[in-house]
């Protein structure tokens, strides 16, 4: 699939997801790299931390589901419930980083090369 | 490989086995191969019911298909849960009445070489090989049944499965979107839309038999205990994996589901729950079969195998009852048999469009049964009878119809506008 496509297959799909909450700002920030990408989401939309908890573990899938991703991934950006739709862009993704800003949200998707991966703390 | 996936191999494997065995007592081992090889030369369009050239036979050919899709999940390094599953349950039950090995492998190599051209895995693409075995009718069609020599007609039969199974992923993934993955069985709905196609080219050279139904309609002990027999493997089984409580909640909780694609119940809930699920959903469509006086051949077997495969994919008794209540009422209301076969078959294909049930509502659910009771009685011969997943070209329609209404009606909510 072309760059593009998948780029914006991902936001569509997570800005969709935070726009449900209803949020007032909500900030989608890109940077991308022959070898990798890095995807930044922000909104202001408040969550307790079993929410948070869910969209990380969702987004970081335990295991890899190249026959769903592959085929089903064209149903990202629809209304799946909240863990199939972000399970599968989990699978699509290198890894996930939730953190919460209370009030708010940060998710830091990472795609392509090992030099896109969060780094460690 | 994870505890619960080896368990799902090794009840596969008794599974596999067991009619395998059952089989061969059925047919005598006495030119046992000869036979087999027989009916890979059958027609196999809809609907072929090929318990009709001997039972033992049947189960041969159905434990051969299914080894054939295991054996690719295994190779092709993906997890045996509930989609391959459904895979190759669904193909199991599809070897009742049209898929053979010699039809099947064509298409799937067809979708392994169109793996290879987009440069990713065919376990990526391995749910869409062995779904896409829907076609395969086509194979058999153009090898054996238009009357051209083996010599030409095998590798032509070959090559077309070959070139279908190539455009087969371009085709799924856009179709899901058609219904949003509202309709379980959307290969069926990329299959019938490729057999369009197919069946105008041969009807424009003369070469489009009309349809025929090959239905057996005497009973057999053999054929009557699959489902039971197959329900108490997953049962035993479901104990196996965790305790009794584990599992009843875990079936709970898939009831709680909705269904639509893609739903892994396995893994998502308790495996334990998912394989009672299954359990359970054949038995009470079993029990549906015998109530309404159908017989237990291969095209019913078909349709039980299909719903018990899906049990771990989307289908649960609460997401599929009122689908069926939909075919079942409406079926009566037109003054047909719910033991006829196009009934019969609509009643156990229907639940296909069991998410929109679970989305949507018991009357929704009622709604989508009755209009695709009546769409699916012409979409077979729009194909030609070359998609054996009829009622999935079906349940794609009916389902892409409904959701287009209920999302444009949901779309138009004017306090929602900037204005």
């Amino acid at each position: 699939m072309k760059r593009k496509e998948f780029l914006s297959r991902l936001i569509g799909e997570m800005t969709d997801f935070l726009l449900e909450g209803d949020p007032l700002r909500l900030v989608v920030s890109l940077h991308q790299e022959e070898d990798g990408a890095h995807l930044s989401f922000f909104d202001d939309q408040e969550r307790t931390e079993q929410e948070i908890e869910k969209i990380r573990t969702a987004l970081n899938p335990k295991r890899n589901r190249p026959e769903l991703a592959a085929y089903y991934g064209t149903m990202a950006g629809r209304d799946l419930n909240l863990g199939s739709r972000l399970k599968l862009i989990g699978w699509q993704i290198k890894q996930a980083t939730v953190t919460n800003n209370n009030p708010g949200i940060h998710i830091d998707l990472w795609l392509g090369s090992d030099s896109f991966i969060v780094p460690k703390k | 490989m994870h505890k619960r996936e080896r368990t799902l191999y090794l009840l596969m494997l008794v599974i596999l086995c067991s009619l395998t065995l059952a089989g061969v007592i059925l047919e005598g081992p006495e030119d046992l191969l000869g036979k087999l090889l027989l009916l890979q030369t059958r027609g196999a369009r809809l609907i072929s019911d090929f318990t009709v050239h001997g039972v033992g036979l049947a189960l041969l050919n159905v434990a051969s298909v299914g080894f054939l899709g295991l054996v690719l999940v295994y190779f092709a390094a993906i997890n045996l849960s509930g989609p391959t599953l459904a895979t190759i349950m669904t193909m199991m039950g599809f070897s009742f009445f049209g898929n053979t090995l010699y039809n099947s492998t064509p298409v799937i190599i067809g979708v392994f070489l169109a793996s290879k051209l987009a440069k990713v895995s065919f376990g990526s693409y391995s749910i869409i090989a062995l779904f896409g075995t829907a076609i395969a009718p086509i194979v058999t069609y153009l090898s054996f049944e238009i009357g051209l020599t083996p010599m030409i007609g095998i590798p032509l039969g070959i090559v077309s499965g070959i070139g279908i199974g190539f455009i087969l992923p371009a085709i799924a993934g856009t179709l899901l979107s058609l219904h949003q993955g509202y309709s379980l069985y959307n290969m069926g709905f990329a299959c019938g839309f490729v057999g369009l196609f197919i069946a105008s080219i041969l009807n424009a050279l003369g070469l489009l038999q009309p349809l025929a139904v090959l239905w057996s309609e005497s009973s057999s002990l053999a054929l009557t205990l699959v489902v039971p027999v197959m329900s108490l493997f997953f049962i035993i089984t479901a104990f196996t994996l965790e305790r009794p409580g584990e599992m009843l909640s875990g079936f709970l909780g898939v009831q709680g589901q909705i269904g639509r694609l893609p739903s892994d119940y396995y893994e998502s809930e308790s495996p334990s729950g998912t394989l009672l699920n299954i359990a359970v959903l054949g038995l009470i469509y079993w029990l549906y079969v015998l109530g309404v006086g159908a017989p237990i051949n291969g095209p019913v077997l078909g349709g039980l195998l299909t719903i018990m495969g899906f049990g771990g994919f989307g289908k649960t008794v609460k997401n599929t009852i009122p689908i069926v209540l939909g075919v079942f009422l409406t079926t009566l209301l037109l003054g047909n048999s719910p033991a006829s076969p196009s009934p019969i078959l609509a009643a156990l294909f229907s639940t296909t469009l069991a998410p929109l049930a679970g989305q949507f509502g018991f009357f929704i659910g009622i709604l989508a049964g009755a209009i695709h009771v009546i769409v699916v009685d012409v979409t077979a011969s729009w194909h030609g009878g070359l998609d054996l997943y009829n009622n999935g070209f079906a349940g794609g329609l009916t389902a892409s119809l409904i959701i287009s209404v209920i999302h444009w009606l949901s779309a138009n909510r004017t306090r929602e506008d900037f204005t």
